[in-house]
């Protein structure tokens, strides 16, 4: 019935918001569902569907794992998991503050709000200018969006219960950002690394590189038989995409630290650090060069 | 406004503010003024900062800017003047103005012969996506301009990083380096670094629920030998832990000092011996 009502709904577009196309959807694991987002940047043909987002179905509730770039990315991972579930949604859990994880969360309205302890801070500080990227970079496809902080925010470890199904949260120090939190599925052993891993897509820092290869040893330890990234295809292994990762923030780092060391500027340090590792990544560029512009000025103190 | 009653007279203040402003506007009709207009509100600044000037183009003034920046907090930013720097001929100041910036005057820099060259680098704060003006003042009373256009944002209402104590704790320190080994007699570049949070007083205060207040370095004096080589007037668009290249004239060896004052009228100092 819903179906059809959303069927002579999209006939007019005016409903359409009420009841979007359902965004595509993996099942990495029984109950694991995970919509990959695509690698575009946010300065070039940034359309709010770039992370992956999903959910995890237990026998009496459901958990979202991140929303998307906007409402209506939201509202349309919403129609995909009612496709698939009439289980509320009790929790909306964020695994960072960044604009393509959390603009989607007006979507869930109604559901409890999880995050890294540190998020409601970050969010305060930085919402405005999200909100007004968001309208330039979107236009009137960025309506409805809006930032919704968490009411449960973990400090170091909590688990949520959907049923038959427990999810093992855990807050990190400083690192991708300084309010990534992790997800992990003790039922399936999928765990959602949020943006603590990037495949394909270049890395991007927001936090502390060296956090970042720290908490990396911390993701490395904890099982998992499939991993969620970010960014990126879902991959069993864990191990060879955290080396990779490892790979590129260390040649940053040391390529970086050798500009200053040598008396390169930073306009100049853009275009040399990290090169080697420029086959091996996408969006690699525009990343890359934001990456030395935030980690220069901070390692010439050293 | 719109409760207030009299709509009527308050269009008829605005059409005379209008008339008056034109009154002062060498172009013949507002009408005509979106057509020329396509760097916004520099007409404006120009009328504001050089008024009765001519500001020639120059393209020797030569401006190094990325056109999409990374970041809006840390712009790299150079000019680099090709004009002599002799006592009879010189550049004496420079001015940088970021036109979308909520304070576009980002900085003044005064220079004298012993600068060598008219060229300093340096990290500027992009709200917006904006051209960057440059005006160049010959001792001989010449104004001289040229512009880039910038894209990148955020970087005066962003978020300041870091704790406000700690980023107060230590403001002032500095770190100054030659670029090159000394040269006697020749023009020496160096770069000074200072901790300073340059805070720009729209940067949201999670404790209060307001803003931080406005903090900046708001000069930067730099002598060799007691004679001036660079004097900079800085304000909130000059970035985080200021980073400036600047030359200088080494006659023999001397000594390079730096004084340093900010907008509550503290004073850092730094020096280096070369050549000795």
């Amino acid at each position: 019935m819903r179906r059809l009502i959303c069927t002579i709904g999209l006939l007019f577009a005016a409903a359409a918001s009420a009841c979007a196309a359902p965004l595509p959807l993996e099942q990495v694991a029984p109950g694991v569902y995970v919509h990959i987002g695509q690698h575009k940047d946010f300065e070039d043909g940034y359309d709010g569907d770039i992370a992956n987002i999903g959910f995890v179905v237990g026998s009496q509730s459901v958990a979202v794992i991140d929303t998307g770039g906007s409402y209506a990315v939201g509202l349309r991972l919403k129609e995909a998991l009612r496709a698939i579930t009439r289980l509320p949604v009790r929790y909306v859990i964020n695994t960072h503050g960044h604009p393509d994880h959390v603009f989607g969360n007006a979507a869930f309205a109604g559901a409890e709000f999880v995050g890294h302890a540190r998020l409601p801070e970050a969010l305060s500080l930085r919402g405005d200018a999200y909100l007004r990227n968001l309208k330039q970079q979107l236009g009137a496809a960025a309506e409805g969006s809006r930032l919704i902080a968490p009411g449960i925010t973990v400090r170091e470890r909590q688990t949520l219960d959907l049923g038959g199904r427990t999810l093992l949260l855990t807050a990190w120090p400083k690192a991708h950002t300084d309010n990534d939190l992790t997800v992990l599925d003790t039922a399936s052993g999928t765990l959602w690394t949020g943006d603590l891993l990037f495949i394909e897509r270049t890395p991007s820092i927001d936090g502390d590189a060296e956090g970042w290869l720290a908490a990396m040893d911390g993701l490395g330890d904890m099982p998992a038989a499939m991993t969620v990234p970010g960014h990126g295809p879902v991959t069993r292994d864990k191990k060879g995409a955290l080396a990779r990762q490892r790979n590129y923030l260390a040649t940053l780092l040391r390529d970086v630290r050798s500009s200053i060391r040598r008396g390169a500027g930073m306009t100049e340090t853009m275009e040399t650090a990290a090169a080697s590792e420029r086959p091996h990544w996408q969006l690699f560029d525009a990343v890359n060069r934001r990456n030395v512009n935030l980690v220069y000025p901070r390692l010439e103190w050293e | 406004m719109k409760n207030r009653p009299h709509g009527s007279r308050c269009r008829y203040y605005l059409s005379s503010l209008t008339a008056l402003a034109c009154l002062a506007c060498p172009l013949p009709a507002p009408a005509q003024a979106p057509a020329q207009a396509p760097d916004g509100s520099w007409p404006a600044l120009q009328a504001a900062y050089f008024p009765g000037k001519k500001l020639e183009p120059a393209p020797f003034i030569r401006l190094t800017a990325p056109s999409r920046a990374a970041s809006g907090d840390q712009v790299p930013f150079a000019f680099s003047i090709d004009h002599p720097m002799t006592e009879k001929q010189y550049i004496k100041s420079v001015a940088v103005f970021v036109d979308g910036n909520p304070v576009p005057l980002t900085a003044v820099f005064h220079l004298t012969p012993d600068s060598g060259k008219a060229e300093i680098a340096t990290r500027i704060r992009l709200e917006s996506d904006s051209p960057v003006h440059v005006v160049a003042e010959s001792n001989d009373g010449r104004f001289y301009v040229n512009a880039v256009m910038v894209k990148a944002s955020g970087g005066c209402s962003g978020p300041a990083t870091g704790d406000e104590e700690a980023a107060r704790a230590g403001a002032g320190k500095m770190k100054l380096a030659l670029d090159t080994p000394f040269k006697r007699g020749d023009l020496n570049k160096a770069t000074l670094l200072i901790r300073h949070p340059m805070s720009t007083g729209m940067q949201r205060d999670l404790a209060t629920h307001g803003f931080r207040p406005a903090y900046f370095i708001d000069r930067i004096a730099v002598t060799y030998n007691g004679k001036p080589v660079l004097t900079a007037d800085t304000n909130i668009g000059i970035s985080e832990n200021p980073s400036i290249q600047f030359g200088f004239l080494a006659d023999k060896p001397g000594a390079l000092q730096i004084l340093v004052h900010d907008s509550e009228g503290a004073t850092f100092r730094q020096a280096m011996d070369l050549g000795g």
